[in-house]
């Protein structure tokens, strides 16, 4: 008997998604109870030229080309870092364990950071999970929402006795990250096309955000990062200036303080200003 | 007003909208008659993706070209992508949404690739309600086009043209005739090209796809990556002696040329049509 839609469709995807050859693949226990391999021949006709693996075969090739590209464009550091054959293999186990579940190609690499972190036998992993985690973060910037700036304007509105208890509203592309490799100028480097970038540990902070849609990143002292990362929290700016003001060791001054302020907000990391309701 | 049985409009000559042209639209505007959109593109970004597509739809006609909606698939329909797919579609006062004559995937799972329907009367019985289904929820008939297929099912009972021409006729959708997929499809199967384009339902047809392919020896991969072959032209002239001639759009995704070259390759397809100027250079003036 002819196997209805549902099984012909749920046996090809078997046969495509497997990682054997296409021999393998027909013969899998998976693809075998749904169509017993006596009857393929019979299911995928042959053509003039190529027989019923050879065009099986085109999907299957087809399939982890497409995927693999996907996650290039993604994640060029890491294929840069990896080399064409051992980031083709990082695919193949990744795209085996975690096929695409979303009808658009660009959620396919949400996974990989985690994938590479639970991987055993990964050279170099702790590394490679930060510029992963760092490429994701810079995809999902891409898309997030556009926000407003803050402009000039609104700050000069805000009453001088205000400012104590404001709260400072990032825009929605924006990420304060604590960084323990240089994976942003990593791939700054690979952008240039320079071959060997520096890989080695180096604790540092950075902002990472979209200005006129372009993603950008600016290092951060670590002060800096905490009064930066207190903002983006909602922290309101006299608490999160103080905080870093008695910073201990890395304390700041306040001239400092606010040369950096400034520099944020004229870059853009800000939408709005948020003042505390008149009691 | 087009000849197709909806009067949807003809267009003229578009291309697709490709990340790569997007600096060279935005500033020069260039005089083209329209741009067909990748709808997954544009469903889940707040980017610089949808900011260009405002400005894009704000200036041009728009059509959306799906490649995940599933349509053959024995899965249930995705709800959620429909939802934003008719939302992408006002926002971009679309003229019409299309999508492919296949399934993605199955089980949950996105292969992400244009899979061939068996053309039985099962699948016809059962893409045909899917289709209806569809067409209801985003509030439009529903434009189907025929993929590049790479294999033939031997339960197969049907043409994939009657399939597709049935198909149209019974869950009243329109066709998206991908002329250089008939050629690739047929030099596949060792079919007749210019048969195909004879049965296809003429009123049926609502837009061309144009596009180049890559020669393999043994059969056609439809890459999307050069410029359109003669035999490709000639089936193109045949059907539109057959249309009257609709909204032609041609396709370049790899080795993607300047918007200039692809737009010329687009315009070339006036000359099939049997239609006079504005040709290429007049358009830019050069
Ligand atoms: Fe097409």
């Amino acid at each position: 008997m002819a196997p209805d839609l549902g099984n012909t469709q749920k046996w090809m995807q078997a046969v495509i998604l497997h990682p054997g050859s296409d021999r393998q693949a027909v013969d899998s226990a998976e693809a075998r109870k749904l169509v017993p391999p006596s009857r393929f021949p019979r299911l995928i006709r042959p053509s003039r030229t190529l027989d019923s693996f050879d065009r099986i075969g085109i999907y299957r090739g087809m399939y982890l080309a497409r995927l693999q590209e996907a996650l290039e464009a993604d994640y060029p550091g890491l294929r840069h870092f990896l080399g064409r054959k051992r980031f083709s293999d990082l695919v193949r186990g990744y795209v085996d364990r975690y096929p695409s579940q979303s009808y658009t190609l660009n959620r396919l690499g949400d996974g990989l950071p985690e994938f590479i972190r639970s991987s055993p036998g990964i050279v170099r992993k702790d590394f490679l999970y930060e510029l992963a985690r760092f490429e994701l973060l810079m995809s999902r910037l891409f898309d997030a929402e556009e926000s407003p700036v803050l402009t000039p304007e609104a700050i000069a509105a805000v009453p001088p006795e205000c400012w104590e208890t404001a709260r400072l509203k990032p825009v929605a592309a924006l990420s304060v990250q604590a960084l323990r490799y240089p994976v942003g100028a990593y791939l700054e480097a690979v952008r240039q096309g320079n071959p060997k970038p520096a890989t080695r540990r180096k604790n540092h902070w950075a902002v990472v955000y979209r200005r006129q849609f372009a993603l950008r990143w600016l290092d951060l002292s670590r002060p800096g990062y905490r009064l930066l990362h207190a903002l983006v929290n909602g922290v309101p700016l006299g608490e999160a200036l103080s905080g870093v003001l008695r910073g201990g060791r890395h304390s700041v001054g306040e001239v400092q303080l606010f040369s950096w302020f400034r520099g944020w907000v004229t870059e853009g990391l800000f939408q709005a200003i948020e003042l505390e309701d008149p009691a | 007003m087009g000849r197709n049985r909806w009067n949807l409009p003809d267009l003229g000559f578009g291309i697709g909208l490709r990340t790569v042209h997007y600096s060279y639209i935005l500033a020069n505007h260039p005089p083209i008659d329209w741009f067909e959109i990748l709808s997954e593109n544009y469903m889940d970004t707040g980017g610089r993706p949808l900011y260009v597509l405002d400005q894009v739809a704000e200036r041009y006609p728009v059509v959306l070209h799906g490649v995940s909606m599933s349509v053959g698939s024995t899965d249930p329909l995705n709800l959620g992508y429909l939802k934003k797919l008719k939302a992408l579609a006002d926002r971009t006062r679309a003229h019409w949404v299309s999508d492919h004559l296949c399934w993605t995937g199955v089980s949950g799972i996105n292969v992400h690739d244009l899979l061939p329907m068996p053309y039985t009367d099962e699948s016809l019985r059962y893409t045909i309600e899917r289709v209806k289904a569809v067409s209801e929820i985003l509030e439009r008939p529903l434009v189907l086009e025929n993929p590049s297929t790479y294999l033939e099912f031997g339960t197969s009972t049907w043409s994939e043209v009657d399939f597709l021409s049935t198909l149209a006729r019974e869950a009243d959708c329109g066709i998206l005739l991908d002329v250089n997929n008939v050629y690739v499809s047929c030099f596949n199967h060792g079919l007749d090209p210019e048969a195909f384009i004879d049965r296809v339902p003429a009123d049926r047809v609502v837009q061309y796809h144009l596009a180049g392919h890559t020669h393999k020896g043994t059969h056609i991969l439809d890459t999307h990556s050069d410029h359109v072959i003669d035999e490709v032209w000639s089936l193109y002239r045949r059907s539109c002696r057959r249309t009257g001639g609709v909204a032609t759009l041609l396709e370049w995704d790899e080795n993607i040329p300047s918007f200039e070259v692809v737009h010329a390759e687009a315009l070339k397809a006036r000359r099939y049509r049997g239609l006079p100027g504005p040709d290429h250079q007049r358009a830019y003036g050069t």
